[in-house]
């Protein structure tokens, strides 16, 4: 119901304030009308032999205010169906709607951009960069996903973020959020405060950062993640690796994909094909849990994912992960679509 | 808990960034300027590929056609979650809505 109350006000608000041409946009041709995105996919996976069948819909409503604050929300509806016996038997489930986010953004000035709402909590590479199904190279999160993102993924209060510094040579950037509890339904979070700062070399395109969330719920957990991110300037290379570890345990992946756009036989085919990969390990600390196992884990995928035009993909990939007593096989097959109507005619 | 590494996987990404620097040479450097301080300096539209280059690009693949009229809007969108400055906001306008 307080979800419905914010999107109303939003939407009248944007409505009231919507303009197709920003102050901001100085001599360009941006417009700034409400905008409806997001990704929907479909994906087959099998995992130890069990297959499920997993629809998504992600949409994105973007409602500016202006050319400096901007509304936005995201809603994650995904289905989970299983055959009724395992491996027999019709496709029975049920589909979860989770609200990622509903924050109001204030874009101050090149420094300090605040935010007020239900976030994506700031934490390593994924969460916030590339958990987005139309972004996900490969289409199961890391192992240790679950740390820095208890209990929902999501933290409601306020949040400060923006470019410290600036300069030719690198720029650092930072984030910086509380939480508080809540219970409401479809807006959960929990109690915590953390922050998120990287460092980004435009000369070895690369970038070097840190997370820290302490968790304030019940037993006070400290969490920590350690990530960098590389694309050479003259190669379609693009690696990424992240280390996190928390009171539950601490885990490691590295991940790299290129596109094979240079091969020179049949290019027109191949330059729209990608291929991934991604390794993992994962040691539980106190017994592991919360989301995290509880034995240690080890996994690898590869996968080779193909974009038919811009929005959309076809993927694919296998994996095997390796547990103590357990080792099992996962294959993922679908598609991803990702979509962009503005909700207003662009003007003559 | 015997053969825990996936040592098909070492063999892939070998393999991977064996084929990507071993293309490398025949590649064009991604952006043309970057390479070049000593060019004449560079145009909005081409700060602005830079900016995409150096901060969008590192998540995602360049975007599908954007809406003229929603263009101000998702670089809005953009800003927030790639942590980008006024500046780089106004060269990104200009470089996806010339």
């Amino acid at each position: 119901m307080r979800t419905r109350t914010l999107l109303c006000c939003g939407m009248l608000l944007a409505s009231l304030h919507t303009r197709a041409q920003g102050s901001g946009a100085d001599s360009s041709h941006a417009g700034y009308a409400p905008v409806i995105s997001g990704s929907l996919g479909y994906v087959y996976n099998v995992q130890g032999g069990v297959p499920s069948l997993e629809p998504q819909i992600n949409p994105v409503l973007l409602l500016p205010l202006g050319s400096h604050v901007l509304f936005e929300t995201r809603t994650d509806f995904t289905g989970f169906f299983e055959r009724r016996h395992g491996t027999s038997g019709d496709y029975t489930g049920e589909v979860f709607k989770t609200v990622d986010f509903a924050q109001l953004d204030w874009l101050a000035n090149s420094h300090v951009i605040p935010i007020a709402g239900l976030y994506i909590l700031p934490f390593g590479l994924y969460p916030e960069r590339l958990e987005p199904l139309w972004i996900a190279n490969l289409q199961d999160l890391p192992i240790d996903y679950s740390i820095g993102t208890r209990t929902t993924g999501s933290g409601i209060g306020p949040q400060l973020r923006g470019v410290a510094v600036e300069t030719n040579h690198f720029n650092i950037q930072y984030t910086a959020y509380y939480s508080v509890h809540s219970n409401v339904t479809e807006l959960q979070a929990a109690r915590t405060a953390g922050g998120d700062t990287s460092i980004y070399f435009p000369g070895l395109r690369a970038e070097f950062g840190t997370s820290y969330q302490r968790f304030l719920d019940n037993h006070q957990i400290n969490s920590a993640a350690g990530y960098l991110t590389w694309q050479p300037s003259h190669t379609p290379l693009d690696l990424k690796a992240e280390y996190d570890r928390s009171h539950n345990g601490q885990g490691y992946w590295i991940e790299g994909n290129s596109m094979l756009s240079s091969i020179p036989v049949a290019n027109s085919f191949f330059r729209r094909m990608q291929i991934v990969g991604r390794d993992e390990l994962f040691f539980p600390l106190n017994g592991g849990g919360n989301g995290v196992p509880t034995v240690e884990t080890k996994r690898g995928e590869a996968g080779i994912n193909y974009y038919i035009g811009d929005d959309w993909r076809l993927i694919s990939s296998y994996g095997r992960e390796f547990k103590s007593g357990n080792n099992f096989n996962i294959w993922n097959l679908g598609f991803t679509y990702r979509f962009l109507w503005p909700l207003a005619r662009e003007k003559k | 808990m015997k053969n825990l590494m996936p040592i098909p996987l070492v063999t892939i990404y070998a393999a991977l960034v064996a084929l990507s620097l071993g293309i490398a040479a025949t590649m064009p450097p991604l952006i043309a300027q970057q390479s070049d301080p000593k060019s004449a300096p560079l145009t909005p539209a081409q700060r602005g590929e830079r900016v995409f280059a150096d901060n969008c690009a590192r998540c995602h693949r360049p975007p599908m056609t954007i809406p003229p009229q929603a263009t101000g809007t998702v670089i809005m969108h953009m800003r927030v979650r790639a942590r980008l400055s006024r500046q780089q906001e106004q060269d990104l306008l200009h470089y996806l809505a010339p």
